[in-house]
């Protein structure tokens, strides 16, 4: 199992200087997690990169492969509505096969949930983590930012008809279906004789039928879906099938927005030239990007990617990455960014959540990568 | 690893029986050491050879790991064991047993979910909905998770499931199951259905060869013995000879020119035709006035060369013993 070099103790003091000005509480969280709870939040892709443990009689845990998920249960057992966290521990993950990577490796970060001021928080935090990898001495540092929420509001502006809208946004994350619906196809497959019929009848109808359907072919109906939802989806998907879709010129508005990826002014004033007016959306991240210059990241080495973080996990708002050009892409130096959804899927009360997290070998120039 | 050539066979249950069956009708005798209930055994016609006799997963994972030399095992198995096999396992030959397939299974009343596509629409919702992931019970992880991976779908998560994985939907410990199925009888019986799209494996019994175990010339021979006397057997299970009496033999010889071209192949007074051209063979034959015509079963049919052979030599490259 491969470790990370050793920092020597004054670069790491370097790198976790700038997270002692940010008046978060140091704090521990614990290193075993539960295996159901991760792979229900962060998907089955993560199940490969977990060292699994089990205790004799007991259920299946993880080592931490990060402290997002194991900071947010230590706020919501504090039962208070905001809190500010800063971290320092070893996580773990299984290097990809094939790849020569430290399994056992440092991470340094913030979190902070239920802070009033989104777009000061957002820029605090990704501010942070430019400061602290910048400390570890590398000069070949640039910033790669995203917003998962930047998608939903260029499709609002377009104002599509309602239900096209809703399934746009839902396919933002689901590269094939987003694919689907800008050629105008339908994924799946042609309905069944009696899908296809149940689909043309008013809804609680076609649940009654369903229902009928089922008893007479001695289906005992398990799974966890109740007839109203089955017919439920059917009737919309008909509906969709014979409600409005995307013209090609809107499809490639579409496709116009996915590719921009310029400094953070230029790809902002594509977007908005794109868009079908965005102001609030553009004008917050005209803030967010302002206090960021003030709080020390460099607007030069920064890049802003309309369609950066599509598929990750559960952040919802906006993302960063910061890389250097020494290391490969999926070996960032430090990441973070927003998931207000999180807390409550963990039980939480905070709508608010943020954060960020360096890996202080990855950052120390000193030694090898 | 010099020494005999490692082989290995399930312990117990039908697919050992059928194991046997295979090598005792290629004419191969299993002769146990220790007694009926032994792990080890050697197979008489096959010197340099020793067999183990361990489950049908622990040969999947010492083939895999080099620690024997050849097994046979399910396919289901043998793919279970991750990405890149390919690089570890040479699959030899399909035994034309152990049949089953490795299929995604969702609820019978999902009226409205026949596609991988339609459960990656019916998943995303669950997830918006619930906060949760559908849950997938199964054995075979790594399969699940490359077959959804490869139809785009990550709005799931896989629940091991150690005994009857097709009670877990009725159970309410998963909504899908990705299991093996023979008849689909299982399934039906627990109200579940197969997706259209949704079949991962057509799984046989494989005879399989470690690439990641250290192979000798003798060990590589012995292979090559037993891969051609099963090779030979199999062919002649296809195959019929039709003799006709010598004196016939020029007038036979244009219809038997015509045969050959069909891919038929000549003898003295004769030929070797597939069983399938068998009657045709007879009816030309007869039409040019030539008969008696005798009509005989082969026990091998034997080639210069194993093509299994080969392509496994060539994989190993030149062993210095």
């Amino acid at each position: 199992m491969r470790l990370e070099p050793a920092i020597p103790a004054d670069a790491l003091a370097k790198i976790r200087a700038p997270f002692a000005e940010a008046s978060a509480a140091p704090t521990d969280a614990p290193v075993l997690q539960p295996l159901a709870l991760l792979l229900d939040l962060a998907g089955e892709a993560m199940r490969s990169r977990l060292f699994v443990v089990q205790g004799e009689g007991g259920d299946e845990a993880a080592l931490r492969p990060d402290f997002t998920i194991p900071i947010a249960r230590v706020h919501i057992d504090t039962l208070a509505k905001a809190g500010r966290y800063f971290y320092e521990g070893k996580a773990f993950r299984v290097s990809p096969p094939g790849a020569d990577r430290a399994e056992e490796f440092l991470q340094i970060g913030l979190e902070a949930y239920g802070g009033k001021d989104r777009i000061a928080d957002d820029a605090e935090v990704a501010a942070l983590a430019w400061r602290a990898a910048q400390a570890g001495g590398r000069k070949d540092l640039s910033l790669l930012l995203g917003d998962v929420s930047l998608f939903s509001a260029f499709v609002d502006s377009l104002k599509l008809e309602p239900r096209l809208t809703v399934r746009l946004k839902r396919a933002f994350s689901r590269p094939r279906l987003l694919k689907a619906e800008l050629e105008g196809r339908e994924l799946g497959a042609e309905a069944g004789r009696i899908a296809g019929l149940l689909s043309g009848l008013p809804e609680d109808e076609a649940v009654r039928v369903l229902e009928e359907v089922w008893a007479l072919a001695g289906i005992e109906p398990v799974g966890g879906r109740s007839a109203a939802d089955i017919a439920h989806r059917l009737v919309e998907r008909a509906e969709a099938a014979r409600g409005a879709k995307l013209t090609e010129a809107q499809a490639d508005r579409i496709r116009g927005f996915l590719a921009i990826s310029d400094t953070p002014d230029k790809a902002l004033a594509a977007i908005g030239k794109l868009s079908g007016g965005m102001s609030k959306a553009l004008d917050g991240w005209s803030q967010r990007l302002k206090a960021m210059a003030e709080r020390g990241a460099d607007p030069k080495r920064m890049r802003l990617s309309a369609s950066f973080g599509r598929a990750f996990g559960y952040y919802d708002g906006m993302l960063f990455e910061v890389r250097s050009a020494a290391l490969a892409e999926d070996e960032p130096v430090a990441a973070g960014g927003r998931y207000d959804g999180l807390p409550a899927r963990l039980g939480g009360k905070a709508n608010a959540a943020v954060g960020c997290m360096v890996r202080p070998a990855r950052a120390y120039a000193g030694g090898k990568s | 690893m010099s020494g005999p050539l490692i082989f290995a066979i399930p312990s117990k249950g039908r697919l050992k029986e059928q194991v046997e069956a295979w090598l005792t009708d290629a004419g191969f005798k299993l002769e146990m050491a220790g007694g009926a209930r032994g792990y080890r055994a050697t197979l008489k016609g096959l010197p340099g050879l020793e067999v183990r006799l361990l489950s049908a997963s622990d040969i999947a994972a010492n083939v895999d790991s080099g620690e024997v030399h050849i097994g046979v095992t399910g396919e289901d198995l043998l793919r279970e064991r991750g990405e890149g096999l390919d690089e570890r396992v040479m699959l030899l030959r399909p035994l034309g047993f152990g049949r089953a397939d490795l299929v995604v299974a969702a609820p019978k009343s999902w009226i409205d979910v026949e596609t991988m596509a339609d459960l990656d629409e019916v998943a995303h919702l669950h997830l918006v909905r619930t906060g949760r992931r559908m849950r997938v019970a199964t054995k075979y992880l790594a399969q699940t998770r490359a077959f959804f991976a490869a139809h785009g779908i990550g709005d799931y998560r896989i629940v091991e499931s150690g005994g009857a994985t097709e009670g877990a939907p009725a159970s309410g410990a998963a909504e899908l199951i990705v299991d093996i199925t023979t008849t689909g009888a299982t399934l039906a019986a627990n109200n579940l259905k197969i997706l259209s799209d949704g079949v991962i494996l057509k799984s046989e019994a494989q005879l399989a060869a470690s690439l990641t175990a250290r192979w000798t010339k003798p060990q590589l021979a012995a292979v090559e013995r037993l891969l051609s006397m099963v090779e030979a057997r199999a062919r002649a299970k296809r195959a019929a000879t039709l003799t006709w009496p010598a004196e016939q033999d020029k007038k036979a010889a244009p219809v038997a020119a015509k045969l050959v071209k069909n891919g038929a192949s000549r003898r003295a007074n004769g030929l070797l035709v597939a069983e399938a051209d068998l009657l045709d063979a007879r009816q030309v034959l007869a039409d040019a006035g030539v008969g008696p015509v005798t009509a005989a079963r082969p026990d091998y049919v034997f080639e210069p060369q194993s093509d299994a052979a080969n392509r496994l030599m060539t994989e190993i490259g030149a062993p210095r013993r």
